[in-house]
């Protein structure tokens, strides 16, 4: 989701990625279609504020370690509509991404300083502090851990008085599909305004009002 | 007095017919010269019925050898290039005359050896005849005549499998003289297809006779690369035969004719070695080796001729369907490359078709290729070529767009294409050409995907109602490529598009789809009813359209169906289903466990024991969406799945090796226990 404008955004550098030797294994919650809802805590110094927040899975292929989908923002209060991003996501799966993000400017400090926000991550810490995480099989693992990371506005322009610098470590959880993230913006450390560590962002699967889980699916040509 | 001049071509059959030799000569020298690379000249006199009398010269046992020469080569003529050519010459029936005059000899021979009109016994006339030496020129003449004929395709087939054939195949290529040498080369391109072709050809030495070839003259070189190829080509055993020929030398050879001055050895002798490459995974398959084909085949495009055309189809041939080529190609800049030639216009149709092709197998799988294509903003340029004259070019512009088009990333920006755009695809629906509907229902199927801004464009300009017509197509490669482009596009679509296609499509039409005689027309079916059934919850009634139907066909489906990829769309559509109110749970419910089925039987249960971890896990969210713990008769729901042994089975998959199943599992029963053991 955007953030207030800070400063400018800089270049995204690309990450290496070591091979890994188990195949992920796919979470039926976790694919196209699916819909979650939540909030995402932006509050600052100044005052406590929410977004509400819902996040569409778009694309989804596991082989690359990619995800994509929008996350519309609302009641925004610089923006008269939702505001809505397209993302794209790392699936961390120690084959094509591991969790040093080795890109904007996320230090190795910083993601372990955000992967240890969620306990799902404590039994791995080891491991990841040793070898970063290589020898780690995530494949029975019930929860994936991702960076997502805003790519454009699609509903409106780049001079609406937000940002999507910064970038999300994501942990989504296969038994229920809710999902916690943490916003990491390398500029927000710089500014006294809105400096707001660990934005928090907290989803759940949502159903349209049905009594149950239902399923789209496409297939490109 | 001046009369008014009668042109030539009104008395040329009367000449070519004259018994005067002399008038005949002349006669077939001045149609030689006049069709010589004229293709309107060769049609006229085609049309005139010139090749027949041209044939008679060759037929005519009274001929001597400088008309023979004259009239074979003017037949070589009528047929180089131009297959209305070949075509007449074949019917003029000049094929056997040719052959037998391979065999031709300075000496006079009896009338009745001449009298041969078949290989075989032109044959047996060989075997008691000593010398090819002599008649050379009438020889030459033949061969390059013949030459010309198996460049098309319209050349009969030469049988491979009769041992006759293969001795005369052998003699050519055992000749002293260069024509018929090529001439046995070229047989060999034309006709060899079969794997039992390539085996036979193999062992009867074939591979080291066409080898020898390579230190030849330039046509040898060419001929017998091109030769080679069409004996290795998708056949790992006679490629092994292959490198390991001369100790490997032949290979060598062939390698070293990647860098010939000529730019026509260069591409074959690519083709050669990418036939190797595709046939085996044992052989060529270094990062140096696979490099210099990229760059090689790259530098080829800059020849403004056939090479520069064929280099892009040799290319497409290199990196099909191969991850590990398209990340290679991309850092050779060949998205660049071929983006650039694009730009210079106008292209022939070939080039411009093979370009395509090449961009469209470039892009078909990493982002990377897709993105910089988008960035080189050509695209304007693929789509005007929608509309060229020529069906392989526009056919070869879709499969370029369906490529490009699979970036749901550039899909989600909303203006991959034009509104344009979208309506020249709809046009193509109607396309007079099979192979450009198809290519055209691909693209579509892709941008419908996130058509949020056009789905109106298409609707406007009747894409609904081309598709749904396209779904009753005789013809199932449209029909499962229209009910395709409809599946995608219901996914995550609005109300109203929704309703559009529903009552274009009708539910006796969907449930007629779902028992279409093709399977993946079946599932595709299935795939859309799914889609349609999900989104808000009165979608799905769609599946209760006209008494049910589409559920009722849906289960006869399901109950019957042995492949897997129908039983997981066919679950899924029930899990969507599962997810509405009690009547729709419990119309699930009579369609998983009818009252009268054996309880150990039942499909269902099948499916939860699936090798496939995808219908294991489809078939228990239907378990879990029908015991929801607030849903009001989910407990008459769990007391029939434990009668129906589904409970019992659920338990056993708590451990399922799949992590979905296994936290399925764990999820339905943990809704069960809610309400007891029971």
């Amino acid at each position: 989701m955007p953030v207030r404008v800070l400063e400018s955004s800089t270049p995204s550098q690309i990450s290496g990625a070591n091979s890994g030797h188990s195949s992920f294994q796919a979470c039926t919650l976790l694919g196209v279609g699916q819909a979650f809802s939540g909030t995402q805590n932006v509050s600052s110094l100044q005052k406590d504020e929410a977004w509400r927040v819902n996040v569409r899975i778009q694309g989804c292929d596991l082989e690359h370690g990619y995800l994509c989908g929008t996350m519309e923002a609302l009641n925004v209060p610089m923006a008269d509509t939702p505001v809505v991003t397209f993302w794209e996501g790392e699936i961390v799966d120690t084959k094509n991404f591991t969790f040093f993000t080795g890109k904007w400017e996320a230090t190795p400090e910083d993601d372990i300083r955000h992967w240890t926000k969620f306990q799902s991550f404590s039994p791995l810490m080891g491991q990841v502090e040793a070898d970063g995480g290589k020898s780690l099989d995530l494949s029975n693992y019930p929860y994936i851990f991702m960076r997502w990371k805003e790519q454009y506005f699609v509903n409106v322009g780049t001079d609406c008085g937000l940002t999507i610098a910064g970038f999300y470590y994501v942990c989504f959880s296969c038994s229920d599909g809710s999902i916690s993230g943490f916003y990491y913006d390398p500029n927000s450390r710089f500014s006294s305004f809105s400096y707001c560590p660990f934005q928090k962002l907290e989803l759940k699967s949502t159903n349209d009002g049905r009594s149950g889980f239902s399923f789209p699916s496409y297939e490109l040509q | 007095m001046p009369t008014a001049s009668t042109s030539s071509s009104d008395h040329i059959l009367d000449r070519l017919a004259s018994s005067d030799g002399e008038v005949k000569l002349k006669a077939v020298r001045e149609v030689k010269n006049q069709i010589i690379g004229n293709r309107t000249k060769k049609l006229s006199y085609i049309k005139l019925g010139a090749v027949p009398a041209v044939t008679a010269a060759i037929a005519d046992a009274d001929s001597d050898d400088v008309l023979i020469v004259q009239s074979a080569a003017a037949l070589g003529s009528f047929a180089c290039g131009v297959d209305a050519g070949v075509r007449a010459v074949l019917d003029a029936g000049a094929f056997p005359h040719l052959i037998r005059l391979l065999s031709a000899s300075d000496e006079k021979v009896n009338s009745d050896d001449r009298n041969v009109a078949t290989v075989k016994t032109c044959l047996s006339w060989l075997r008691t005849n000593v010398t090819l030496r002599d008649g050379r020129l009438v020889v030459d003449a033949a061969a390059r005549s013949l030459r010309m004929i198996y460049q098309s395709k319209l050349a009969p087939k030469y049988e491979f499998l009769k041992e006759d054939n293969i001795d005369f195949l052998r003699s050519l290529l055992k000749s002293e003289n260069e024509n018929l040498t090529v001439l046995g080369a070229g047989i060999v391109i034309h006709s060899c297809e079969t794997s039992d072709e390539q085996n036979n050809l193999c062992c009867a030495g074939f591979l080291e006779m066409l080898t020898s070839l390579l230190d030849g003259s330039l046509s040898q070189r060419d001929t017998s690369l091109e030769s080679l190829a069409a004996i290795i080509r998708n056949n790992p055993e006679v490629v092994s035969k292959f490198v390991d020929l001369h100790t490997g030398r032949a290979l060598s050879s062939v390698i070293e004719l990647t860098k010939d001055r000529f730019p026509r050895t260069r591409l074959l002798a690519c083709l050669c070695l990418i036939c190797v490459k595709n046939s085996s995974s044992c052989y060529l398959q270094d990062m140096g080796t696979k490099t210099k084909l990229v760059y090689i085949l790259l530098e080829l495009l800059d020849d403004c001729g056939q090479v520069g055309d064929e280099a892009s189809f040799a290319f497409s041939s290199l990196i099909a369907d191969k991850e590990d080529m398209h990340k290679l190609a991309f850092e050779a800049n060949a998205i660049d490359k071929f983006c650039s030639i694009l730009q210079k216009h106008p292209l022939h149709p070939r080039r411009l078709e093979g370009v395509f092709l090449a961009l469209g197998n470039l892009c078909s799988k990493l982002e990377c290729c897709r993105s910089r294509f988008i960035s080189l903003q050509v695209l304007d340029l693929v789509v005007d070529a929608l509309t060229h004259d020529d069906t392989s070019v526009r056919a070869a512009a879709c499969v370029c767009l369906r490529s490009v088009s699979r970036s749901i990333k550039t899909l989600s920006a909303g203006h991959f294409l034009t509104d344009k755009a979208v309506i020249t695809l709809v046009q193509l629906l109607s396309d007079h050409s099979n192979n450009v509907q198809v290519a055209a229902l691909g693209v579509i199927s892709n941008i419908a995907i996130d058509f949020s801004l056009h789905k109106s464009v298409f609707m406007q300009y009747g894409g609904i109602k081309e598709l749904v017509q396209l779904t009753k197509s005789m013809d199932s490669s449209l029909r499962l490529n229209a009910i395709w482009a409809l599946r995608n596009m219901v996914f995550h679509t609005d109300k109203i598009c929704k309703e559009v296609i529903f009552v274009e499509l009708t539910a006796s039409a969907i449930a007629s789809l779902i028992c279409d005689p093709e399977p993946s027309v079946q599932e595709q079916t299935m795939g859309l009813v799914r889609n349609f059934v999900h989104g808000c919850i009165y979608s799905v009634e769609y599946a209760f359209a006209e008494d049910g139907i589409i559920l009722d066909a849906i289960g006869r489906q399901l109950q019957k169906s042995s492949k897997v990829e129908i039983g997981i769309q066919g679950m899924y559509v029930l899990v969507n289903i599962a997810s509405g109110n009690e009547f729709h749970k419990e119309s699930v419910m009579q369609l998983l466990f009818p009252q009268a089925e054996n309880e150990s039987h039942s499909f269902f249960n099948q499916f939860l024991q699936s090798n496939n971890w995808h219908l294991r896990s489809a078939s228990i969210w239907v378990i879990v969406n029908l015991t929801v713990p607030e849903s009001p008769d989910a407990f008459s729901r769990i007391m029939t799945l434990r009668r129906f042994g589904i409970v019992s089975q659920i338990q056993s998959m708590v451990n399922d090796s799949h992590m979905d199943v296994k936290l399925r599992a764990r999820h339905a029963l943990g809704q069960i226990s809610t309400f007891g053991d029971g």
